[in-house]
């Protein structure tokens, strides 16, 4: 009985091991189904667009309304969603770009490309154009944060064991040589690609490249002419970061030939669908993306689609038009309010006391916002301000007259007092730590999404983020023609923005008048930090100072007056408030004027030179 | 069965063996320093790793520096293995003529260290008082280079110890000031709500050269 039982379980285990061994074979030769050959990619055309859309969705870098955090640590935005932000001062590594990986990819592509047969030489030319534009693109990234970077050109670099790797690593270029590389390539992919427009101006066309080129030559203009101006120019000894002041000139006119290029030529215009309302036509102009005239590229959301959505709307909108938990995560901050010209006087100051100290009344929240720059409105909702078409109540607290004196009132959000009359509104504005209740006293308007639906967690919205607009081509056309000289062509063009923004036109033009115009036509759009830092300006405008009117973030409180039996009971009342969740003013120093190199990459490659102050 | 705890017997030693072996001891020796303008210690701002040496080792494959952080009185002090060190300033870093020459250190056991550097500015005669609500500042601005002119002029207040252009309660910025002459100043604290609620005040004075990073600071003084 022993002896059979174990020669029963002799040939079970043969037969287990054997019947193993058989069905194992195939499953271990199966083709690997998330790596593909440059075969199947290149042989197939639906295979080498995709490649090329996964680049275009591998270029955010800096601000963007997919990480909203990103608008508050400027002068533009303050968190509101619990406590405060400690930050201090600014990292050495902020916004840094370093993507030799997305270069690599771009070149191993822009090889297998020239190399297929799959396409047509007319695709194939504007996928070339396509993929060397998102490669200039990634490299401007990187000199605007780094200065000059290694450019390696088209070259794939393949490491086997043995090889030697000296010949791998390239030595920084200048940051004049860096500029004029994107310059060159810009001007040579604008030959490759279609001046058509396309669907939500969501691939590259000519008018792209022309619009980098323009704005790669202002850059480096502007840095060859205010680094210069410093008390100690910025400059490392090989010319990685600082260019010669006489280059200054030559980039101006660069600029100024781009953007006028596009200004001429190119299928877009100021849009001006709304004469009779500016300020919805200015939201129209960023924030709508069917039968946009304005906006030449943008990273473009859809809905279905793993990942093709911003959450931007849903954790922004204000409380009383959510439709999710999540709501008030920041709002703008009255910094931003006040650089808002009125529409006859340039200082924007909201007139809160009069020549005596004493409060001035007004019937609605909003009437102390009138006669501003229309863009204001289309791009902050401000307090008692429509949004979907019902307004957006935005109440700190009652200010009681009571013998002879104002005593504040604030109660929780949404309380109202015995009489029934609102203490606080449901959507603050308060200075708690607690979450979903706005601290600033006001929301964003620019970028969010009126689309039904659009705040919620599980759908989303399918807003866009514009990258190039023409008005931008406007404003480095006048910032050009002010830098050569030539005042008229400048006043001609700074005075189209503005008056699509109904304000009053300007007679002359100066680096001042270009900060303030691009200050509020391009607010949340990517070009504040790179402006100030360009300009050389952003250590004296965020100097660290306490209560500094341009490093301090304010907010702006209104309050409803309580005054019993006299004619002002009913109106409302505003404090300018330092901003209670922005503990310190902010502050930018010399260093933060390059990021640093990382260790690392010095340690891969001694060629790499070292930043100034690093 | 004796045959099975034979073979669990050599990864019993491999792993009670392995522990400890392979790994460095914490590094024990002391280096202390000073950064200093003949013979006196340099203020600088002692927070937000604001200024920084650089220690560098040869003979190793990676080339990274070890930074050392200055504190607001100048000194800085770094636990380090035995053996030579080169120590330089950070580029452009610090109230003073930006100078990387190296200099060498041999750390056994213990080690000290002046770094001299040549402030653009220096501060003498501070003396720093309170009178009722009022800092009242006195110091003479001499300048060491002359070819740098002020940027602005610093009385700063704290309510903790550490006193700099970004942790401060109190702040009077002084410009158009120029140097060798006796300066006097006040700060008025009457509307501070640190110096209301009692807390205790630390104060300095700092100057900065036009374009650099840093300004050079004058020693804490305990004013309540």
């Amino acid at each position: 009985m022993k002896k059979s039982s174990i020669s029963i379980f002799k040939v079970l285990v043969l037969a287990g091991g054997l019947s193993c061994f058989s069905s194992c074979s195939d499953f271990l030769e199966r083709q690997p189904d998330q790596i593909m050959t440059d075969d199947q990619i290149f042989g197939d055309a639906v295979m080498i667009r995709s490649v090329l859309a996964n680049y275009y969705g591998r270029v955010s870098w800096g601000q963007h309304i997919g990480d909203d955090y990103q608008y508050t640590i400027l002068d533009e935005a303050g968190k509101s969603d619990g406590g405060p932000d400690n930050i201090q001062n600014y990292g050495n590594a902020l916004w840094r770009v370093y993507d030799y990986t997305l270069i690599r990819n771009i070149n191993q592509f822009l090889k297998g490309l020239r190399e297929t047969t799959a396409l047509v030489d007319d695709e194939k030319q504007t996928y070339e154009g396509e993929a060397r534009f998102l490669r200039a693109w990634t490299y401007f990234n990187m000199a605007r944060g780094l200065g000059g970077m290694p450019i390696v050109g088209d070259e794939v670099f393949e490491y086997e064991p043995g090889t030697d790797i000296t010949a791998l690593q390239y030595p920084r270029s200048t940051e004049a040589g860096l500029y004029d590389y994107i310059i060159a390539e810009c001007e040579a992919i604008s030959t490759l690609l279609s001046d058509e427009t396309n669907t939500h101006a969501a691939r590259a066309n000519k008018w792209v490249s022309l619009m980098l080129k323009a704005r790669a030559a202002i850059y480096a203009g502007s840095l060859a002419n205010y680094n210069n101006k410093m008390p100690s120019p910025i400059r490392t000894a090989g010319g990685e970061v600082g260019i010669p002041a006489d280059r200054a000139e030559g980039y101006y006119e660069q600029a100024l030939a781009a953007a006028q290029e596009v200004i001429d030529n190119s299928p877009y215009e100021l849009q001006l669908n709304k004469p009779d309302d500016l300020e919805r036509n200015f939201y129209e102009v960023l924030s709508v993306k069917d039968n946009n005239t304005e906006v030449i590229w943008a990273r473009d959301r859809i809905y279905p689609g793993t990942g093709q959505q911003t959450a931007f709307t849903t954790r922004n909108i204000p409380g009383s038009h959510a439709e999710d938990i999540d709501r008030a995560y920041a709002g703008p901050i009255l910094n931003l309010v006040e650089d808002f010209e009125y529409t006859d006087n340039r200082n924007g100051d909201i007139h809160i006391r009069d020549n005596q100290g004493n409060y001035i009344f007004y019937d609605n929240p909003l009437d102390a916002f009138a006669n501003k720059d229309a863009r204001l409105g289309g791009t902050v909702i401000l307090p008692n301000a429509l949004f979907k078409g019902t307004p957006v109540e935005l109440q700190a607290g009652q200010k009681i007259w009571n013998n002879g004196s104002w005593q504040t009132i604030t109660g929780q959000p949404g309380e109202r007092d015995d009489a029934g009359r609102l203490i606080t509104a449901a959507n603050g504005p308060n200075r708690s730590n607690e979450q979903y209740i706005n601290k600033t006293g006001f929301f964003f308007r620019k970028f969010l999404d009126e689309a039904s639906g659009a705040s919620t967690r599980g759908r989303n919205s399918e807003m866009w983020f514009p990258r190039f607009r023409f008005a931008e081509a406007v404003l480095i056309a006048a910032e050009a023609a002010m830098e050569l000289g030539q005042g008229p062509v400048a006043v001609g063009y700074i005075n189209q923005v503005r008056e699509r923004a109904g304000v009053q036109p300007l007679t002359s033009v100066t680096l001042n008048d270009i900060v303030q115009e691009r200050r509020v036509e391009f607010t949340f759009e990517n070009h504040r930090y790179w402006d100030l830092k360009r300009w050389r300006l952003a250590h004296i405008v965020w100097n660290g100072v306490v209560n500094s009117p341009t490093a301090q973030q304010y907010a702006l409180f209104p309050y409803l007056v309580v005054a019993p039996s006299t004619s002002n009971d009913g109106k409302y009342v505003f404090d300018r408030l330092v901003f209670s969740n922005s503990l310190h003013p902010r502050f930018f120093e010399l260093r933060n004027y390059y990021n640093f190199i990382d260790l690392g990459w010095q340690n891969a490659n001694p060629k790499i030179v070292l930043n100034p102050f690093q | 069965m004796k045959k099975y705890l034979n073979m669990l017997l050599l990864p019993a030693i491999v792993a009670v063996s392995s522990c400890g072996l392979d790994n460095y001891d914490a590094p024990e020796s002391k280096l202390h320093g000073r950064v200093v303008y003949n013979g006196e210690p340099v203020g600088v701002r002692g927070t937000g790793e604001a200024v920084q040496l650089q220690f560098y080792q040869d003979g190793y494959e990676l080339r990274n520096p070890i930074p050392v952080y200055v504190g607001q009185d100048g000194t800085f002090e770094a636990k380090l293995f035995d053996g030579e060190y080169k120590l330089v300033t950070r580029d452009n870093n610090g109230p003073w003529v930006n100078d990387r020459d190296t200099t060498v250190i041999n750390v056994n056991s213990t080690a000290n260290v002046d770094i001299e550097v040549t402030p653009f500015y220096t501060l003498s005669n501070v003396q720093l008082s309170l009178s009722g609500s009022s800092v009242n500042a006195s110091f003479q601005i001499n300048d060491i280079t002359g070819d740098r002119d002020i940027d602005y002029v610093m009385i700063l207040v704290s309510k903790t110890s550490f006193v700099d252009d970004v942790s401060y309660t109190a702040r009077r910025d002084i410009r158009d000031l120029t140097a060798g002459t006796t300066v006097t100043e006040a700060l008025d604290l009457a509307d501070n709500a640190d110096f209301n609620a009692g807390s205790s005040l630390f104060a300095r004075v700092g100057v900065r050269a036009i374009g650099k990073d840093q300004a050079i600071y004058s020693q804490v003084v305990k004013l309540r």
